[in-house]
C-alpha cells in the first residue's frame, strides 16, 4: 500500500479505537503492528487521549506525517472489540486501503442501543445500586425512575455539545432535586440511597480505570489527563448536589 | 441474607454498566459476573480475614484483574471490557456522596475522615490493579522471550 494511504488508514483506525475507550498503549501498539505488517521501514507514533501524531518512513528515506485530533469520546466496548479484531485481520491478510476503509465504516455504522432501551438500562443500573448501597425496594423503584430520566437528560446533552463539567453539574442537580421531591411525596423513601444509586451512573468509571492502566504502561501524560478528568467530573457531581441541597434542603455552608 | 442481596445487586448493577458501555451477549454476562465475584471476595475478606477495608479492596481488585485478564485471553477481547465493569461496584460512589454531604453540612471532621477513606479505597483499588497487570506484563514478556529462544535454537539445529 502507498505510504500516504496507509497513514490515513491507520490514523482512522487509531482514532476510532481511542473514541471507543482503548488504552493509549493499545492504540500505539496497534498502529505499530499494522504499519510493520505492511512493511513500512520506520514508524514513529505518539498518542495522548486527545491527539494522535504519526510519522511513516518511505522506502527512499522520505517521511510522511499526519495527526488526528480527538474531541469526543463515546465508550463502546463492543466496537472496540471489533476494531481490535479488524487490526489483527489486517495484519494477517494485508487488504487494500479501500477494503480497510470499508471495514472501519461498517463498524462505525453499528448503532448503540436505542433510547428506550437505554432508559431501561439506566433504570436497572440505578435501581440495582440503590439496593446495593443498602436501600429498600421503594428506594430502588425511585432510583430506577430517576435513572431513566437521567438517560434522557444525557441524550439531550450529547446533542447540544456543551462542556462536560456543566453537563455533570446539571445531571447531578436534577437527580438530587428529583430525589428530594420523591421523599417529600413518599415519606418511606430515603433520599441518600436514591441519590447514591443515581450518582453511580455519572461516576467516571472508564476514565479512572484507564488512567491507572495508562500509568502502568508508562503513558504518564495520558494517565494524568484521564485522572484529572475523573476528578473534575467528581467535583462537578458534588457541585450539582450541593447547589440543590443549599437551595432546597436548607443546610449550612 | 443481606450479603446475598448485595451480591445479586452487584451483579445487576454491573450488568447495567456493561450494557451502558455497549457490551453484548456472553461478554456482557462475563463482565456482570465479574462485578458479583469482586464484591463476593470483598465480603469474604471483611468477614473472615481482616477488618481493614483498604485490604479488602486491594484483594478484590486483584481477583477482578486476574479474572479480567483470563477472560480477555479466552474471548480475545481487550482486558478493559471486563475490568472496567468488574471494578464498578467498588468505585466509592457512596463514599463520595457522604464526603460531599459532610462538606455541605459543614461537618469538617467527618468530611475529612470520609474524604481520607474515599482516597484510601480508590488507592487500594489502583494498587490491586497495578500489581496484577504488572505481573501479567512480565509474564507475557517472559513467555515471548522463551519462545524466541526456542525458535532460534530450533532453526540453528
Amino acid at each position: 500500500m502507498q505510504t500516504e494511504k496507509l497513514l490515513k488508514c491507520v490514523l482512522d483506525l487509531g482514532e476510532q479505537m481511542l473514541i471507543c475507550g482503548a488504552e493509549i498503549s493499545r492504540v500505539e501498539d496497534t498502529i505499530k503492528r499494522v504499519t510493520a505488517a505492511y512493511g513500512c521501514p520506520g514508524t514513529d507514533v505518539f498518542v495522548i487521549t486527545s491527539v494522535i501524531f504519526l510519522s511513516l518512513e518511505n522506502e527512499d528515506g522520505t517521511c510522511v506525517t499526519g495527526n488526528r485530533r480527538v474531541t469526543k469520546y463515546d465508550t463502546n466496548l463492543d466496537k472496540l472489540h471489533a476494531y481490535n479484531d479488524l487490526s489483527r485481520k489486517i495484519c494477517r491478510t494485508l487488504p487494500d486501503e479501500s477494503d480497510v476503509e470499508e471495514e472501519i465504516a461498517k463498524i462505525k455504522a453499528q448503532k448503540p442501543y436505542p433510547l428506550p432501551v437505554g432508559c431501561a438500562i439506566y433504570a436497572l443500573t440505578a435501581g440495582a445500586f440503590a439496593v446495593f448501597f443498602g436501600g429498600g425496594w421503594r428506594d430502588a423503584i425511585a432510583a430506577a425512575v430517576i435513572g431513566a430520566i437521567i438517560r434522557i437528560i444525557v441524550y439531550f446533552q450529547s446533542k447540544t455539545k456543551v462542556n462536560m463539567v456543566f453537563n455533570n453539574v446539571v445531571s447531578s442537580a436534577v437527580l438530587t432535586l428529583l430525589a428530594f421531591l420523591t421523599v417529600k411525596a413518599f415519606p418511606g423513601c430515603e433520599a441518600s440511597k436514591i441519590i447514591i444509586g443515581g450518582i453511580m451512573l455519572l461516576m467516571p468509571g472508564v476514565a479512572l480505570t484507564n488512567s491507572i492502566r495508562d500509568v502502568i504502561s508508562g503513558d504518564i501524560v495520558s494517565g494524568m489527563l484521564r485522572f484529572a478528568e475523573a476528578m473534575i467530573i467528581a467535583l462537578a457531581i458534588a457541585a450539582g448536589y450541593i447547589l440543590v441541597s443549599v437551595v432546597f434542603g436548607g443546610g449550612a455552608i | 441474607m443481606t450479603y446475598a442481596i448485595q451480591i445479586l445487586a452487584a451483579f445487576f448493577g454491573s450488568m447495567g454498566f456493561s450494557l451502558i458501555y455497549n457490551t453484548r451477549r456472553t461478554k456482557m454476562l462475563i463482565s456482570a459476573l465479574g462485578g458479583a465475584i469482586g464484591w463476593g471476595v470483598y465480603l469474604l475478606v471483611t468477614n473472615f480475614i481482616s477488618d481493614s477495608v483498604p485490604l479488602a479492596y486491594f484483594i478484590a481488585a486483584m481477583c477482578i484483574t486476574v479474572y479480567a485478564e483470563i477472560f480477555a485471553r479466552i474471548k480475545k477481547t481487550p482486558t478493559t471490557t471486563f475490568l472496567v465493569v468488574g471494578i464498578i461496584p467498588m468505585i466509592p460512589g457512596s463514599a463520595l456522596y457522604y464526603t460531599m454531604n459532610y462538606a455541605f453540612q459543614n461537618d469538617l471532621q467527618s468530611f475529612f475522615d470520609t474524604g481520607v477513606y474515599t482516597l484510601k479505597a480508590a488507592l487500594s483499588l489502583a494498587v490491586g490493579i497495578i500489581v496484577v497487570s504488572t505481573a501479567v506484563h512480565l509474564a507475557t514478556a517472559g513467555i515471548r522471550m522463551i519462545k524466541k529462544r526456542t525458535n532460534k535454537s530450533m532453526t540453528e539445529e
